[in-house]
C-alpha cells in the first residue's frame, strides 16, 4: 500500500466508516441468528411432537393388543421401506424383533427419552445396499413393562441439511454486509476526505504565501460548505490585514525616510562644522528635534494600533464632555492667539456620555492642532460642545483655513495619508487615523464637512471636523 | 544621588547609567527583577528606574514586593506599553511615576529628579518660594517682591509645579501630564505659549529672569 493510501486508512473518516460497517454487519448477523434459532428450533419441535403422537398410539396399541400387536404393527409399516416413521422393537435379550433400523443408536438418551442420532438407511425397495451417507434421525426410546424397549423416531435429515444451509447462508449474508459496508464506508469516507483535503491544500498554499486561493465550495450548505464558507471569510479577512499591514510598512518606511535623512544630513553637517562649536550645537539640537518627531510618530503608531485592536475600552466612565471641551478651549486658546487666529468656544453644560477623558481629549486635541497648523493668521478657530436635534453629543471644531475637497475627505482619515499641501507641514499624517479610531471605540462618528465659509475674502471654505457621540442618561449622578 | 536601575536590556541600562553619571548621580544596575529586589532590600538608593518587563521577574511585581517590605523609595516605571490601563496598573502596583519607550534621556533625568525631591519631608508645604517669588498655598496668592501677580487656576497650577520642582529641569510631556493631567503630546506647542504667557507676568516687568528655558528639555524655575 502506497503512503497516500496509508494515510487514508487513518483517516477519522474512514475509521468511523469501519466501525459502523462493523457495527451493521454485527447486528444483521444477529438478527438472522436469532431467525435461526428460531425456525430450527421450531422444525425440531414440530418432529418431536409426530414422533410422540405415534409413540402415544404405539403405547395404546401395546394396552388393547400387547407386545404381539405392536410388533405386527411395526412389521405391516416397515415392510418394503417408505415407513413414515423410524421403528424398532427390542426384545429384553437385546435382539431386535421388528423395525427399519438396523439397532438402536449407540447414544444414551436425555431424560425425556430423546435421541440425537445419525444412522444408514436400511436397503428398500428391493435393493440390498444400504444407503453410503449417515442421516441425521431423533426419536424416543421407552421401556415396555415386560422389558422390551420400543424405538420411534423420525428421519430430520431434510430438516438438519435445511437448517445447515440457512446457517451458511446467514455467515455468508453477515460477510457481504460487512464487506458492503467497508466498501460504501470507503466510497463514503473518501468523498469527505477529498473534499477536506480541498480545504487542507489550500490552507497548505496559503501557509506557503498564496494568500488569493480559497477552499472549494459546493453551496450545499452542508457543514463542510460552512467549514470552506468560514475558512474563506476568515483568509479574506487575513489578506485584508496583510495588505493593511503591508500598506501601513510601506507608509512607515516612506514617511520616516523624510525625517531620518533630514536627521542624517544635521549629524553629517555637524560633523563637519569643525570650529564652529555654536553652529555644530545648533546642527546637533535640530537632530534631536527630529528623532523626537521620529518617536511622536513611533508613538502614534503604537497607540494606532491598540486603538484599532480595541484593547482601551476598560477606561470608559460616565463622564461631562462640558469639562473636557472646556480644559482644550483653555489649552488652546493662548496658542490660537499667538498664531494671530481669533479663537472661539461655546460649550453646552450639564450632558452626560459615556467615554475616556484621555482619548477624547486626544482626539479633540488632534482636530484643534489641525486647525492651528492649516488656518492662516487672521483666522477664526472655534470648539463646540452641544446636544443636536437628534440626542447626540457633539463635539465640532471649525476652522477657516483652506478645508479639505469633498473627493479627499474620506481619504484623509485613513493612515498616513496627507494631501499635497500638507507635505510641507509637520505631522505623521496620523492624526485623523487616531481620531477615526477613538470616534469608533466611543461608538461614535467622525464627519468632516465644509467649514463656515470666507471671513474676509482671502481664506478657503474652511473645515468643520465633528464627533457625534450617544448621550448617557443624566439622572442619579452617583 | 543614588539611583538603582532595573532593566534587562544592557545596552538600555548602560544608556541611563551612563546619563545619569554625567549628570552628578550614582547609578546600579540589576539585570532582572529578584536582582533588583534584593539590591533595593540591601541598600538604600534615592530613587528606583524598573524596566516593566523582565525576565524571572517583571517590574511590577518587584515594585509591589518592595512596597510589601514597606520600602517607600520612589520608583520610575519604564515600559514600552503606553495606554491608560498600562499606566493605572503601573501606579498601582506602586510605581511613582510613568514614562513610555522610547524616551528622551532628558526627560527621563527630569523625572528620576522629580521623584528624588518627592521624599522631601516638607512635602506639605502651604508656602513655596524661589527668589523674590512667592507662592500661598492657602490664599491662592502669589507675588513677587512686593507685587501680587494675579493669575488664572490653570496658571497658578503650573507655577505650582514649577516651584515645587525649583531647580530642576521640567519637561513639557511632564507638565501635560501633571499640571494638564492629558497623556498625549499635541503636535502644537502648546506648553510654550503657556509659559510663555506665564513668563509675561512673572519675569517680564522684573529684572531677573526665574523661569528659564533649557534647550533640548524643558523648563527650569530658578532663582
Amino acid at each position: 500500500m502506497n503512503n497516500r493510501g496509508a494515510a487514508f486508512l487513518r483517516t477519522t473518516a474512514f475509521r468511523q466508516t469501519l466501525l459502523s460497517a462493523g457495527l451493521f454487519a454485527l447486528s444483521s448477523f444477529v438478527i438472522l441468528a436469532f431467525v435461526y434459532v428460531a425456525s430450527a428450533g421450531m422444525m425440531m419441535r414440530r418432529a418431536d411432537e409426530a414422533i410422540h403422537e405415534e409413540m402415544e398410539a404405539l403405547e395404546e396399541r401395546f394396552q388393547v393388543g400387547g407386545i404381539r400387536d405392536i410388533n405386527r404393527y411395526i412389521l405391516q409399516r416397515t415392510v418394503g421401506g417408505g415407513a413414515d416413521y423410524l421403528y424398532l422393537l427390542v426384545h429384553p435379550s437385546g435382539r431386535a424383533l421388528s423395525g427399519n433400523l438396523s439397532g438402536l443408536p449407540d447414544i444414551q438418551p436425555d431424560d425425556e427419552g430423546r435421541l440425537q442420532f445419525t444412522y444408514r438407511r436400511p436397503p428398500a425397495g428391493g435393493t440390498t445396499e444400504t444407503d453410503k451417507d449417515d442421516r441425521a434421525g431423533r426419536g424416543r426410546v421407552i421401556e415396555l413393562p415386560s422389558g422390551y424397549r420400543l424405538f420411534v423416531g423420525l428421519d430430520v435429515d431434510e430438516e438438519n441439511r435445511l437448517v445447515g444451509r440457512m446457517l451458511n447462508t446467514i455467515l455468508a449474508a453477515s460477510a457481504l454486509a460487512l464487506a458492503l459496508g467497508v466498501a460504501a464506508g470507503i466510497f463514503v469516507s473518501r468523498r469527505f476526505v477529498r473534499r477536506l483535503d480541498g480545504i487542507n491544500a489550500v490552507a497548505r498554499s496559503v501557509k506557503a504565501g498564496d494568500l488569493k486561493r480559497r477552499a472549494p465550495r459546493n453551496f450545499t450548505g452542508d457543514e463542510l460548505d460552512e467549514l470552506s464558507e468560514n475558512f474563506n471569510a476568515m483568509l479574506d479577512r487575513v489578506e485584508a490585514l496583510m495588505h493593511r499591514m503591508r500598506h501601513t510598512g510601506d507608509s512607515i518606511a516612506h514617511d520616516l525616510r523624510t525625517p531620518l535623512t533630514r536627521m542624517r544630513n544635521r549629524l553629517d553637517e555637524a560633523l563637519r562644522e569643525d570650529g564652529d562649536i555654536e553652529a555644530r550645537e545648533q546642527a546637533l539640537e535640530r537632530a534631536v528635534a527630529d528623532t523626537d518627531e521620529l518617536l511622536g510618530i513611533f508613538n502614534a503608531i503604537l497607540s494606532l494600533s491598540r486603538l484599532e485592536a480595541g484593547e482601551s475600552r476598560s477606561a470608559m466612565s460616565r463622564l461631562d464632555p462640558a469639562e473636557i471641551a472646556t480644559d482644550l478651549a483653555e489649552l488652546y486658546q493662548p496658542v490660537c492667539e499667538d498664531e494671530g487666529l481669533s479663537f472661539d468656544s461655546e460649550v453646552q453644560q450639564d450632558l452626560r456620555m459615556l467615554g475616556d477623558r484621555g482619548l477624547l481629549s486626544q482626539a479633540l486635541a488632534n482636530l484643534l492642532d489641525n486647525a492651528v497648523k492649516y488656518t492662516p493668521s487672521g483666522g477664526a478657530v472655534a470648539l463646540r460642545l452641544r446636544q443636536t436635534a437628534d440626542g447626540l453629543i457633539e463635539f465640532s471644531v471649525t476652522d477657516t483655513g483652506p478645508g479639505v475637497p469633498e473627493a479627499d475627505r474620506e481619504r484623509v482619515v485613513q493612515r498616513f495619508v496627507r494631501l499635497d499641501n500638507s507635505r510641507t507641514l509637520p505631522g505623521s499624517g496620523l492624526g485623523l487615523s487616531l481620531v477615526q479610531a477613538i470616534s469608533d471605540i466611543h461608538n461614535g462618528i467622525f464627519r468632516i464637512d465644509e467649514g463656515p465659509g470666507l471671513v474676509d475674502g482671502e481664506h478657503g471654505p474652511g473645515l468643520r471636523a465633528s464627533l457625534s457621540f450617544p448621550a448617557a442618561a443624566k439622572a442619579s449622578k452617583a | 544621588m543614588r539611583i538603582l536601575i532595573v532593566e534587562d536590556d544592557r545596552e538600555a541600562a548602560n544608556y541611563i547609567r551612563k546619563g545619569l553619571r554625567e549628570s552628578g548621580h550614582v547609578a546600579d544596575h540589576a539585570p532582572d527583577g529578584e536582582e533588583g529586589l534584593e539590591m533595593a532590600r540591601a541598600a538604600e538608593y534615592d530613587v528606583l528606574v524598573v524596566d516593566r518587563m523582565m525576565p524571572r521577574m517583571d517590574g511590577l511585581t518587584m515594585v509591589a514586593a518592595l512596597r510589601g517590605d514597606n520600602i517607600r523609595t520612589p520608583v520610575l516605571i519604564l515600559s514600552a506599553l503606553g495606554e491608560v490601563d498600562d499606566r493605572v496598573e503601573g501606579l498601582k502596583a506602586g510605581g511613582d511615576d510613568y514614562l513610555v519607550k522610547p524616551y528622551a534621556f532628558a526627560e527621563l533625568l527630569a523625572r528620576v529628579e522629580a521623584l528624588a525631591r518627592r521624599r522631601d519631608p516638607d512635602a506639605v508645604k502651604t508656602r513655596l518660594v524661589v527668589g523674590d517669588l512667592e507662592m500661598d498655598l492657602l490664599a491662592r496668592k502669589v507675588t513677587r517682591g512686593e507685587e501680587e501677580i494675579l493669575l488664572q487656576p490653570r496658571e497658578f497650577r503650573l507655577l505650582e509645579f514649577l516651584m515645587k520642582h525649583s531647580g530642576q529641569v521640567v519637561t513639557r510631556t511632564m507638565l501635560l501630564e501633571k499640571v494638564w493631567d492629558y497623556h498625549f503630546d499635541p503636535q502644537t506647542n502648546v506648553i510654550d505659549v503657556h509659559i510663555s504667557r506665564l513668563r509675561s507676568k512673572i519675569d517680564k516687568p522684573f529684572p531677573r529672569a526665574l523661569l528659564h528655558t533649557v534647550r533640548g528639555a524643558g523648563y527650569r524655575l530658578q532663582a
